[in-house]
C-alpha cells in the first residue's frame, strides 16, 4: 500500500484501519507520524462537534416518550391514500434501483417513511389550494401546474434523496396523487401494479412524474403528465 | 411482541442514544430548542416503526437516520420563515462548550462545510457510525462515504495549520 492510500483511509476512517493499512503503518515511520497528528486533529474535532447536552433533556426526552399502554397510532380511514403512498415509495424506490443502483434504503425502510410521514395527512387535506399558493410551491421546481380543478394536497416532500412535487388532484370524482420528481430520471414510462393498486411514472424532460390509483379507479393514461406539468 | 416489553426496549434505545442524537440534531438545526424538538419528534416515529426495527445492531444507524428525514421534512417545510436568522451564529453560541480561537475557527469552517460533507463527519464523529452505516444513513456508497469524509476533515484541517503541512490529496 503507498503511503497515500494509506492516509486517505486513516483519515476517512481512523477506526477501521486493518489489514494492509494496518500493515503499512507497522512499517512505515512517515504514516505513523501521520496518523499521531491525525489522532491530535480528531481529538480536536470531538470536542467541537460533542458540545453538552442540556441539563434536564434527558427527563424532559423520557417524559415524551410514548406511554407504555398508549396506541400511538392508526391505520387511518383512508386507505387508498395509504395504500397509494405505499405504492408510490415503492415505485420511486423501484425506480432509484434501476437508475442509480446504488440506493442503500431497503424498501420496508422508504414505505415506512413515505407512508408516515406523507400517506394519510395528503389525503386527508380537503381544502382547494388555490392557484396562487400552487404557484408559490411549484415555482422552486421550475414548473407550473397545468393541472384545472381540485387539487386538495400540495408540498415540496423528500423523495429518496431528493425533493418532489407531492399533489393530491381530483380526477373524475376520484382523489389521485400525483408527484413530480426533478431529480429522478427515468428512461421509459414505467407502469406499475402493486396490492391492489396501479400507476406509472413517466420520463419528463426534467425529471419524471408518478401517478398512482387504487386497483379499481380510472388511472389518467400518459398525456396526463404533459398536462400536469408545464415548464416555466 | 408484548406492549410492555416493547415500550421498555424503545425506552432504553432510545435513552441509550439521547445524547448522540441531540448533538445531530443541534448540528442539524443550530438551535438548541428545535433540536430538543426534533430529537423528540424523531422518537416518537421511531415508536411508530420500532416494530420494524429487526436488527439491533443498526438501532443507532436507523433513529439517525429517522432524525435525519425527519429534518429534511421540517427544512422543507418551514425553512422559509427562518431565512433571517443568523444561523451560523446560533450555531456557534449554541455549541460553547469550547471556547478556544482554534475551536472557534473549525466551527466556523464546519459550518461552511456543504451539507454532503458535513453530514458524514457528523454522523462519523457523533454517533460513531461506520463508513457502512453512514452510507445507509446518507443513501450513498461507501467508497463516496470515505471521499467526503476525507475531504470534509482535509478541510477542516486547513483551518488549523499552514499550508505546507496539509495531507496530500487523492
Amino acid at each position: 500500500m503507498k503511503c497515500e492510500d494509506f492516509k486517505f483511509e486513516y483519515t476517512a476512517a481512523p477506526s477501521d484501519i486493518a489489514g494492509d493499512a494496518y500493515a503499512h503503518l507497522q512499517a512505515c515511520p512517515s504514516c505513523q507520524q501521520f496518523a499521531e497528528q491525525q489522532r491530535a486533529f480528531e481529538q480536536q474535532l470531538g470536542s467541537v462537534i460533542n458540545c453538552a447536552v442540556p441539563e434536564g433533556y434527558r427527563q424532559s426526552l423520557r417524559a415524551s416518550l410514548p406511554p407504555a399502554n398508549g396506541v400511538v397510532w392508526r391505520w387511518p380511514k383512508t386507505s387508498i391514500a395509504l395504500a397509494a403512498s405505499v405504492l408510490l415509495a415503492v415505485g420511486v424506490m423501484g425506480i432509484m434501483v434501476l437508475q442509480k443502483g446504488t440506493t442503500q434504503f431497503t424498501i420496508d425502510q422508504l414505505v415506512v417513511e413515505h407512508f408516515e410521514h406523507d400517506g394519510a395527512h395528503s389525503m386527508l387535506a380537503s381544502n382547494q389550494i388555490n392557484r396562487q399558493q400552487l404557484e408559490q410551491i411549484s415555482r422552486p421546481f421550475g414548473v407550473q401546474v397545468g393541472l384545472l380543478g381540485n387539487i386538495s394536497f400540495a408540498e415540496k416532500c423528500p423523495i429518496g434523496d431528493s425533493y418532489g412535487l407531492h399533489m393530491v388532484y381530483q380526477y373524475n370524482d376520484q382523489m389521485i396523487t400525483v408527484i413530480y420528481m426533478p431529480e429522478i430520471p427515468l428512461q421509459q414510462t414505467l407502469p406499475f401494479s402493486y396490492s391492489g393498486l396501479k400507476g406509472w411514472v413517466k420520463p419528463l424532460k426534467k425529471g419524471s412524474l408518478a401517478v398512482l390509483v387504487g386497483a379499481s379507479d380510472e388511472l389518467p393514461d400518459e398525456t396526463f403528465a404533459s398536462q400536469a406539468i408545464e415548464w416555466l | 411482541m408484548r406492549q410492555k416489553q416493547k415500550q421498555l426496549e424503545y425506552e432504553r434505545l432510545v435513552l441509550v442514544y439521547s445524547d448522540e442524537l441531540f448533538r445531530y440534531a443541534l448540528w442539524l438545526c443550530r438551535d438548541k430548542s428545535m433540536a430538543e424538538d426534533l430529537v423528540q419528534e424523531s422518537c416518537m416515529r421511531a415508536w411508530k416503526s420500532f416494530d420494524k426495527l429487526r436488527e439491533t445492531t443498526s438501532s443507532k444507524a436507523w433513529l439517525m437516520t429517522i432524525l435525519r428525514n425527519e429534518h429534511a421534512r421540517q427544512y422543507a417545510r418551514y425553512r422559509p420563515d427562518m431565512v433571517d436568522l443568523d444561523l451560523d451564529m446560533l450555531s456557534l453560541r449554541d455549541t460553547d462548550n469550547d471556547t478556544s480561537p482554534e475551536a472557534f475557527a473549525l466551527k466556523q469552517a464546519l459550518n461552511e462545510l456543504a451539507n454532503e460533507y458535513k453530514e458524514p463527519l457528523l454522523l462519523q464523529v457523533i454517533g460513531g457510525l461506520s463508513c457502512e452505516e453512514i452510507a445507509s444513513v446518507c443513501n450513498i456508497s461507501k467508497s463516496a462515504t470515505m471521499t467526503r469524509l476525507f475531504r470534509a476533515k482535509q478541510k477542516l484541517r486547513e483551518v488549523l495549520q499552514p499550508a505546507n503541512e496539509q495531507v496530500s490529496t487523492k
